[in-house]
């Protein structure tokens, strides 16, 4: 092992050599003829220059220290790191043949040099006077920076060190600002080439940082030729296989994504223009779709942001208030809750009246509230009043609201005035009119007078007739007592409801119109049917309401119901409840291979005089109005039989459907009745199951 | 050396351990400056991502979303293929099948035969988009329609198919897309919930839905869908009893509230503040649900729009109208479900009553959202959870057959809220069996739906069970060619 003392005149030694070597290559630049060897060397100067500012900008600090050891050692690291800033800047100098230029080379040579020199300069004068040392290593540190960061600007792209910070109050630009070249290309140029191609670094002698290189192209040809996908050498370039040296960007680096290569090929496709603007292009190229998702609808507000604070504050259950998207001034503000509307509260917006662009006051109460405060929203681009009662008077408060695009006043009964109103609106280009009141000739004298606005007057039904739906019978039990209420309704309000108690079919001309509540007191069936100007009629609504009878002493059922529609016995014939549609409910007593026949024991001093049967019909189901119907009437021990009534059977299959059949008893008194009701023996030839048997089912028996 | 060891112990005093600890504290502190949320405890990752929401600027607000649950038929509705009907009855080609596997219902079927469609076909509007007899409705706003023919699914079956469609995953476990919109976006009306769901049955061949389908899966209790009651009172027990005035419901809404706080403090458990926020809620319902439910103002044209059947209480057009009506009052997103679409025989009859249940409500929602200015922020979306095949299931004949599952292409629309409108998606092959042209899966199309809604699906995700969840799971590509 060699001793120091041996080695560090060598090492000072070298410091002139590099000195001197610097200085030579600086000057000569251009005409020096660099073997291959060497060129290696010089693309190592950014492995080592690592070293170097390292070594020196330790050693400025340890002689900043009052200390001798200290400095002793500092001694030894300066020599060491100056002779490696020679090594680094032969490096540089032998790299700066290839490709690099400009000034911010310049820079970074000569500050390199600088450095070397400094360096060299401070070693060999380190004892010379505590103010010199200071001075001059101050100067060396700021030297070896500003030299790095050249060096960085360099190889990483102008700007890098401060971009993170800058980039987060980078602009976004609104779709109708939007230009192909400066916002679609160029950011991706930027991005992706600009590193390698542009002033100081012209790879392939291409500048794409100015609109001249790009004009100018490289020393393989053009960059691009308008319209020209196969002669420009951007599209050639970026199709080559990654594998390709031609490839670009080259392998290893951040490539284009598949949106990136087709808005650099459809912008080449349509002529590589620099001015063009996104609002030229037609809506269905593919270069505005994608402009279209870049930019989206987030429009560039110039106006200031409202305070959190402001905005928090008018938020509330009934209120909402929010940016019309992230990090937007713009806000919009919806009302929701038409009973707990306070037309104060539209006061509350003053703080926010420049930063409103969207206002949605559909379904409140307006009809007289001053809407004069809405004259303060400049910036106001789209309004709703959809059902709130505004009239003509209240909507000239629009007039100077410069920048109301959407108008939407559907559902406002606006009179005749509000044409001339509305005809000086010219600034809206959508209004919204659907069934505010207007005729026709108000609605083309409208449409004149805003020749170049959208207006959507709607769906009005017209000439376009439907038949109503059934009205709405309302009552407490099927089975009532002595009296009970009936309700009638409809759910569109101009219907006029119109109702029989007969059992015949309500019209429109001689049925009872319902007005009030109606009032049963007897056994019967309420058919109802709904009228109105432009529908036709309704289908019949119709329900039977029974009384509740007399009730009976005992009763007594000869043959049991068929054992799965028995319900609960004899039972549930008396008990007040009525089935529903299906006649498994549970409430129903079906009979088919017997028929029902019951024995009625009256109590002392009733004398009905009539009994009713609550039956259900289905003729898909076999539920099939009786066969025949047999009454005896009696006293103790004997039986008197009245005339078979006569009885409606079923013609046709219809809707599963609810029937009662009432027939009268004599005058006379009697003890007890007895009636038997026998199914259908034999389906009629119509019927899917012709010559099969039918069934009755009965749900309740009545007596009155 | 014992010495050096007890110097070394005797350095190690507890001055120089606490400075030394300070020290290190203070890197611990400045490491926390990078990663703001490392000990505020309450706040991670996710709550950070939450709050940028929406990602950015959004071209719908809210979403209704008519599902056909049961599959409505491609080729009886937006897929018109001549060729089936000239090939009646012929082979499907083994070539187009291409060994796509069949349910257990065809499976056992010795063969495939073709069968057009028994309604016709039309070219409606600017589009020219050809459209079954079918929708005389639907036809009359095709301007206004964005048709995609090339929609495609994983699953075969109706319960995973729906379910993936919903939720992005086969598995019953995960939120649907209305509570992953209800957790990304809130409400935008405090009154409402932010997720309704409606359903209606057609008197076709029906297939159950399940509440799995509009769970909150993982998310909080709060983004649950909210299912409205079909019955004349879609909000069951709303109103207060006879005699209860609003001051006696708040004080016991109060008390009650005071109460679960108690079991709160004691179980941490989260339903409990879900509960006590509903009940909050509920009380705000009490007023805002029957100002909407409330149809008796609604004038006489919108019945005639919508057809009289919205005025009946549970059928899929009361269900268009309450959509609507609930929309425009701020519910984020509406999610309805006509069942009756699985005509696997009978398909033409089946299809007939189906159609009529839904054209005329469907097209009139789409205009009265227009009419009142709201169809651009409003996105409707009408389709089934997969399409039905070309080749007859069971019995065939030119008037009545049936077809069976289909996954690999069928077709749903689009309308308002920010897609392109007047436009037809896609494409299949002359059998309507194989997409031919831009294909777009179910987890992109709820990319897409996200995307519309200012969403970024990506970034949308909720951390369960040790891994992070979304609602396109590890797929899903937004196609930007159906963005206006």
């Amino acid at each position: 092992m060699p001793k120091v003392s041996r080695i560090i005149p060598i090492l000072e030694n070298l410091l002139f050599f590099w000195l001197g070597l610097a200085l030579v290559l600086s000057f000569a630049g251009d005409s020096l003829n660099i073997p291959p060897i060497l060129q290696v060397l010089g693309r190592a100067h950014p492995l080592i220059l690592h070293f170097p500012i390292v070594l020196l900008l330790m050693a400025v600090a340890l002689f900043w220290i009052k200390d001798e050891k200290l400095k002793e050692i500092g001694t030894w690291i300066l020599l060491l790191g100056a002779n490696l800033t020679g090594v680094t800047v032969l490096a540089g100098l032998l790299l700066a043949n290839e490709d690099y230029d400009g000034d911010m080379l310049i820079w970074h040579q000569w500050l390199g040099v600088a450095s070397l020199g400094l360096a060299v300069l401070i070693y060999f004068y380190r004892n010379k006077s505590s103010q010199f040392l200071r001075i001059s290593t101050g100067t060396l540190a700021v030297a070896i920076i500003l030299t790095g960061h050249f060096g960085a600007d360099l190889t990483h792209g102008e700007n890098f060190l401060l971009a993170p910070i800058q980039s987060q109050e980078a602009e976004f630009v609104a779709l109708e600002d939007a230009e192909v070249f400066q916002h679609m290309v160029k950011p991706i140029l930027e991005a992706k080439c600009i590193a390698c191609h542009k002033e100081g670094k012209e790879k392939g002698e291409l500048r794409l940082d100015d609109l001249a290189g790009l004009q100018k192209g490289g020393k393989n040809g053009l960059f691009v030729v308008p319209g020209d996908l196969k002669e420009s050498l951007l599209i050639q370039r970026i199709h080559l296989p990654e594998e390709s040296k031609e490839h670009m960007p080259p392998k290893n680096k951040a490539q284009l994504t598949d949106e990136e290569l087709e808005i650099l090929q459809l912008w080449v496709e349509s002529g590589s223009s620099f001015e063009q603007k996104v609002t030229e292009l037609k809506s269905e190229e593919p270069l505005y779709q994608l402009a279209s998702n870049r930019f989206s609808n987030q429009k560039n507000y110039t106006f200031d942001a409202a305070s959190d604070a402001d905005i928090k504050d008018l938020n509330n259950f009934f209120r909402k208030v929010n940016p019309t998207f992230p990090g937007s001034p713009a806000l919009e503000v919806a009302y929701y809750g038409t009973s707990a509307f306070d037309p104060a509260s539209l006061k509350d917006l003053k703080s926010i009246k420049d930063q409103v662009v969207k206002l949605n006051l559909n379904r409140m109460p307006l009809e007289s509230v001053d809407l004069g405060f809405l004259r303060d929203f400049q910036n106001l681009e789209e309004l709703q009043m959809n059902f709130t009662g505004v009239t003509a008077t209240q909507i000239s408060n629009l007039e100077g609201l410069e920048n109301l695009r959407n108008l939407a006043l559907s559902g406002n009964n606006l009179g005749p005035d509000a044409v001339t109103v509305l005809s000086k609106l010219q600034q809206v280009k959508r209004l919204f009119l659907w069934n505010s009141g207007l005729d026709e000739t108000a609605q083309q004298s409208l449409s004149k007078g805003l020749p170049s606005t959208h207006i959507d007057f709607g769906f009005d039904g017209k000439g376009i007739t439907y038949a109503l739906n059934p009205p709405k019978i309302t009552f407490d039990k099927d089975v009532f007592q002595d009296s009970m209420e009936v309700v009638l309704s409809h759910p569109i309000r101009t219907a006029e409801i119109r109702y029989t108690w007969d059992g015949t079919e309500p019209d429109s001309i001689s049925s009872p119109v319902y007005t009030d509540p109606l009032w049963v007191k007897k056994t019967g069936q309420i058919r109802a049917k709904a009228f109105a100007k432009d529908w036709t009629g309704s289908l019949t609504a119709y329900n039977s309401l029974f009384k509740a009878g007399i009730k009976p002493k005992s009763y007594a059922l000869a043959f049991e119901p068929n054992v799965r529609y028995s319900a609960k016995g004899a039972t549930s014939l008396f008990d007040g409840v009525k089935g529903k549609t299906s006649h498994g409910s549970g409430n129903w007593l079906g009979f088919t291979d017997t028929p029902l026949e019951l024995e009625i024991y009256l109590s002392d001093g009733s004398s009905p005089k009539e009994i009713s049967l609550s039956i259900l019909l289905n003729e898909i189901a076999y539920l099939f109005p009786p066969e025949k119907v047999e009454i005896w009437t009696g006293s103790q021990q004997e039986w008197q039989k009245l005339p078979n009534p006569e009885l409606v059977q079923s013609t046709k299959i219809d809707e599963v459907r609810f029937g009662v059949l009432t027939f009268p008893l004599p005058e006379t008194a009697f003890e007890k009745v007895k009636i038997r009701i026998s199914p259908i023996s034999k389906l009629p030839a119509w019927h899917p199951g012709a010559g099969a048997k039918g069934w009755v089912f009965v749900d309740e028996v009545l007596l009155n | 050396m014992e010495k050096e060891i007890l110097e070394q112990g005797l350095n190690h005093n507890r001055r120089k351990f606490l400075s030394r600890l300070s020290l290190g504290i203070g890197s611990v502190a400045l490491g926390s400056l990078l990663i703001p949320d490392l000990l505020s405890g309450k706040e991670d990752a996710e709550d950070a991502l939450m709050r940028a929401l929406p990602h950015f600027a959004p071209k719908a607000k809210r979403i209704i979303y008519l599902f056909q649950n049961g599959a409505p038929s491609q080729l009886e509705t937006f897929d018109y293929k001549p060729l089936l009907t000239k090939n009646f009855g012929q082979e499907l080609p083994d070539s187009i099948r291409a060994g796509q596997r069949l349910t257990g219902m065809t499976a056992g079927q010795t063969s495939f035969p073709l069968v057009g469609s028994y309604f016709g076909f039309n070219q409606y509007g600017e589009s020219r988009a050809w459209i079954s007899s079918l929708f005389p409705h639907i036809s009359s706003v095709v301007d206004d329609l964005l048709i995609v023919k090339s929609m495609h699914t994983e699953a075969i079956n109706h319960d995973p198919a729906l379910t993936f469609f919903q939720t992005g995953a086969q598995v019953g476990n995960r939120p649907s897309m209305g509570s992953w919109l209800s957790y990304g976006l809130g409400s935008e009306n405090a009154n409402l919930p932010a997720f309704c769901v409606l359903l209606s049955r057609g008197k076709g061949n029906g297939q159950g839905v399940y509440s799995k389908l509009w769970s909150n899966g993982f998310l909080d209790a709060t983004h649950q869908g909210v299912q409205f009651s079909n019955s004349e009172d879609p909000v069951l027990y709303l109103s207060d009893p006879n005699g209860m005035s609003r001051d006696q419901r708040r004080k016991m809404i109060d008390q009650i509230a005071a109460m679960n706080d108690l079991n709160y403090q004691e179980f941490n458990d989260p339903s409990i503040t879900a509960k006590v926020q509903q009940y909050e809620m509920a009380y705000r319902m009490q007023t805002a649900v029957p100002e909407i439910t409330d149809t008796s103002k609604e004038p006489d044209s919108v019945v005639k729009l919508y057809g009289p059947d919205c005025l009946v209480p549970g059928t899929y057009a009361a269900n268009c109208l309450l959509a609507r009506k609930l929309s425009e009052n701020g519910v984020r997103f509406v999610q309805l479900y006509h069942q009756g679409w699985d005509a696997h025989d009978n398909l033409p009859n089946q299809m007939i009553g189906q159609a009529k249940d839904v054209d005329q409500a469907t097209a009139g929602l789409i205009t009265d959202l227009k009419q009142r200015g709201l169809l651009d922020e409003t996105l409707i979306i009408w389709g089934g959870e997969f399409g039905r095949t070309n080749y007859c299931q069971g019995k065939i004949l030119p008037e009545n057959y049936g077809r069976d599952h289909h996954p690999r292409a069928f077709s749903i629309f689009m309308a308002g809220g920010g897609v392109k409108s007047g436009m037809v998606y896609g494409e299949t092959d002359d059998f309507g069996y194989n997409i031919t042209e831009n294909p777009v899966h179910v987890h992109d199309f709820q990319a897409t739906v996200m995307h519309l809604m200012g969403i970024d699906h990506e970034k949308l995700i909720y951390k369960h069970l040790g891994r992070r969840y979304r609602l396109t799971d590890v797929h899903g590509k937004v196609v930007k060619d159906l963005i206006a």
